[in-house]
């Protein structure tokens, strides 16, 4: 296997008694690597370790077997697109990529302004003040100024911020066409089907924890398998709890003291199809069925006890 | 650096903070006319030690310098716009040195204008005096930019420290204390002052010319050294 683009090794990062990033190690190679895990996972802490603007508190993060830390040479490969969507305000779009491009020592400045404000499909709106743009246009005159240098790697933070429909499609056939040219994309998100939608390796942080890493199927795979609260309200709610029971996807069933029903199921697939038909052959009336855990602070949650 | 300069010229030109330092610079000057207008006519000594030591070199022009300087950084910091040009490839100096000199270019006229008409009005348009004053002003005014563009860099609270240093450090102490006044970068900006013009202000020195020059310069450096190094080694929010 090549080496790796990025390599974090035993990186952990606390401020105070906090730890924000515990021991986390990991390769990033060429393609779109997705960081997914719930707000305040540690998600930006760790991001910002493998830019180079917060220091570790232990391990080391080496970006083509460079040290990162303290090494701004190496930001003529880097594009790095933070969290913190302020601009601004004062600069039109295209003051802004344009100092970016120079700040960044590039050769042809406006022949490069003009590609990342093409490639981020803003050229209409590059005239105006920035201050007047929406969330999603400043986010996307933010990446050109990230792609206007031409990087080989790519770090995003939670880059879909903001973002419309519209934009989204843009944004996600940008990605996939920079990564088909060979880059190394890392980005951010809390959101499992936007990581699902963009990335080929997904790098799962819970509690500033590496919970999972691999490919997206595995991933899937064993979030599937997880147990599932799934509360049903009905208005024979024992009467349809001793049949459901016998459910083989059935793993234990509560009557709540309201007359709800709580069950735990492994295989939800089976409960969601049964559940009805159960439903409709005693006569009992469905009010509601609603899961209790699918948040996604759950289904981490499930991963890193598993 | 070319781009760093004028992107800080823009941040700090706001409005607000030009008619902040404008009503600033502007009392020494009318101060100056008040006393020389008033029955009693000020001597040199006095006229030195209230307009020019305790209100210009103590007082105005670090609160000027402070608007602006404590800013340069504090506003990218506050505004987490820092990692913009922190993820250029460029050293830390080619990031903090425009950014100090694009401080010492907003204040630096509002300075120059109150001492040369203070010292004009208050002189009687003896130029030498008035040379005298202005130089030594200027200096003050790059010495506590790279002193607040650094506290700027060390904490988000650079407004109110670097006016509890004003008026603690600089307009205190160094007024009582003899040896304050050798870390006090009044002091400083007066024995330029002294030095540059003897034949006015002779006698009235504490530090000579040679000394102020001297520990103006390592101030100078040593704030700035302190901000490259801070800028090198801080986590960029």
């Amino acid at each position: 296997m090549t080496a790796p683009v990025i390599r974090v090794d035993g990186v952990s990062r606390w401020f105070g008694s906090v730890v924000a990033v515990s021991d986390i190690s990991f390769d990033v190679h060429p393609g779109i690597t997705g960081l997914l895990g719930p707000n305040g996972a540690g998600k930006t802490t760790l991001l910002r370790m493998m830019t180079g603007l917060a220091d570790t508190s232990t391990g080391t993060v080496t970006v083509f077997g460079e040290k990162v830390r303290d090494n701004p040479p190496l930001y003529r490969r880097l594009g790095v697109m933070s969290e913190h969507e302020t601009v601004y305000g004062f600069m039109k779009g295209r003051e802004f990529v344009r100092m970016m491009a120079k700040l960044r020592g590039v050769a042809d400045v406006e022949a490069a302004v003009d590609r990342a404000i093409e490639l981020v499909d803003l050229a209409d709106a590059q005239h105006r003040p920035m201050e007047t743009y929406s969330r999603g246009m400043r986010q996307r005159m933010r990446l050109a100024g990230t792609l206007v240098h031409d990087p080989e790697i790519l770090i995003l933070d939670e880059p879909l911020n903001g973002a419309d429909p519209r934009q989204r499609v843009h944004f996600k056939h940008l990605l996939h066409q920079l990564a088909a040219d060979g880059r190394t994309i890392v980005l951010s998100s809390h959101i499992l089907e936007e990581v699902e939608e963009l990335a080929d390796t997904v790098l799962l942080i819970v509690n500033g924890k590496l919970a999972a890493s691999g490919g997206f199927r595995a991933i899937r795979a064993a979030l599937n398998q997880r147990p599932y609260h799934v509360r049903v309200v009905c208005d024979a709610p024992r009467k349809l709890a001793s049949e459901v029971l016998r459910l083989p996807s059935v793993d234990a069933l509560n009557v709540d003291p309201d007359g709800a029903i709580v069950v735990l199921s492994r295989n939800v697939v089976d409960l969601q199809v049964e559940l009805p038909r159960i439903a409709q052959a005693q006569q009992v009336r469905l009010k509601r069925v609603e899961p209790l855990d699918d948040s996604l602070e759950s289904v981490f949650g499930y991963l890193v006890e598993g | 650096m070319g781009s760093v300069y004028l992107l800080t010229l823009r941040q700090l030109s706001g409005r607000w903070r030009i008619v902040i330092m404008t009503v600033l610079a502007a009392m020494p000057a009318l101060i100056a006319l008040v006393m020389l207008n008033s029955n009693e006519a000020p001597s040199v000594r006095d006229f030195e030690t209230a307009i020019l030591s305790a209100m210009l070199a103590g007082s105005i022009t670090p609160m000027v310098v402070l608007a602006i300087a404590g800013s340069a950084f504090a506003n990218e910091v506050e505004d987490k716009t820092l990692a913009n040009l922190s993820f250029a490839p460029i050293p830390r100096w080619q990031i903090v040195v425009p950014k100090l000199l694009a401080t010492i270019t907003i204040a630096a006229p509002f300075i120059f204008l109150s001492a040369f008409i203070s010292s004009y009005v208050g002189f009687l348009a003896d130029m030498r005096a008035v040379v005298a004053v202005t130089v030594a002003a200027v200096a003050g005014v790059a010495l506590y930019a790279s002193a607040f563009v650094w506290l700027g860099l060390v904490t988000t609270q650079a407004i109110g420290i670097g006016l509890l240093y004003i008026v603690v450090w600089e307009g205190f102490f160094s007024g009582f204390v003899e040896g304050v006044r050798l870390l006090s970068i009044r002091h400083y900006a007066i024995a330029l002052m002294h030095g540059i013009d003897p034949r006015r202000f002779a006698g009235s020195g504490h530090l000579s010319l040679g000394l102020a020059l001297l520990v103006s310069v390592i101030v100078f450096g040593g704030f700035l050294y302190l901000s490259i190094q801070r800028l090198r080694r801080m986590d960029i929010p």
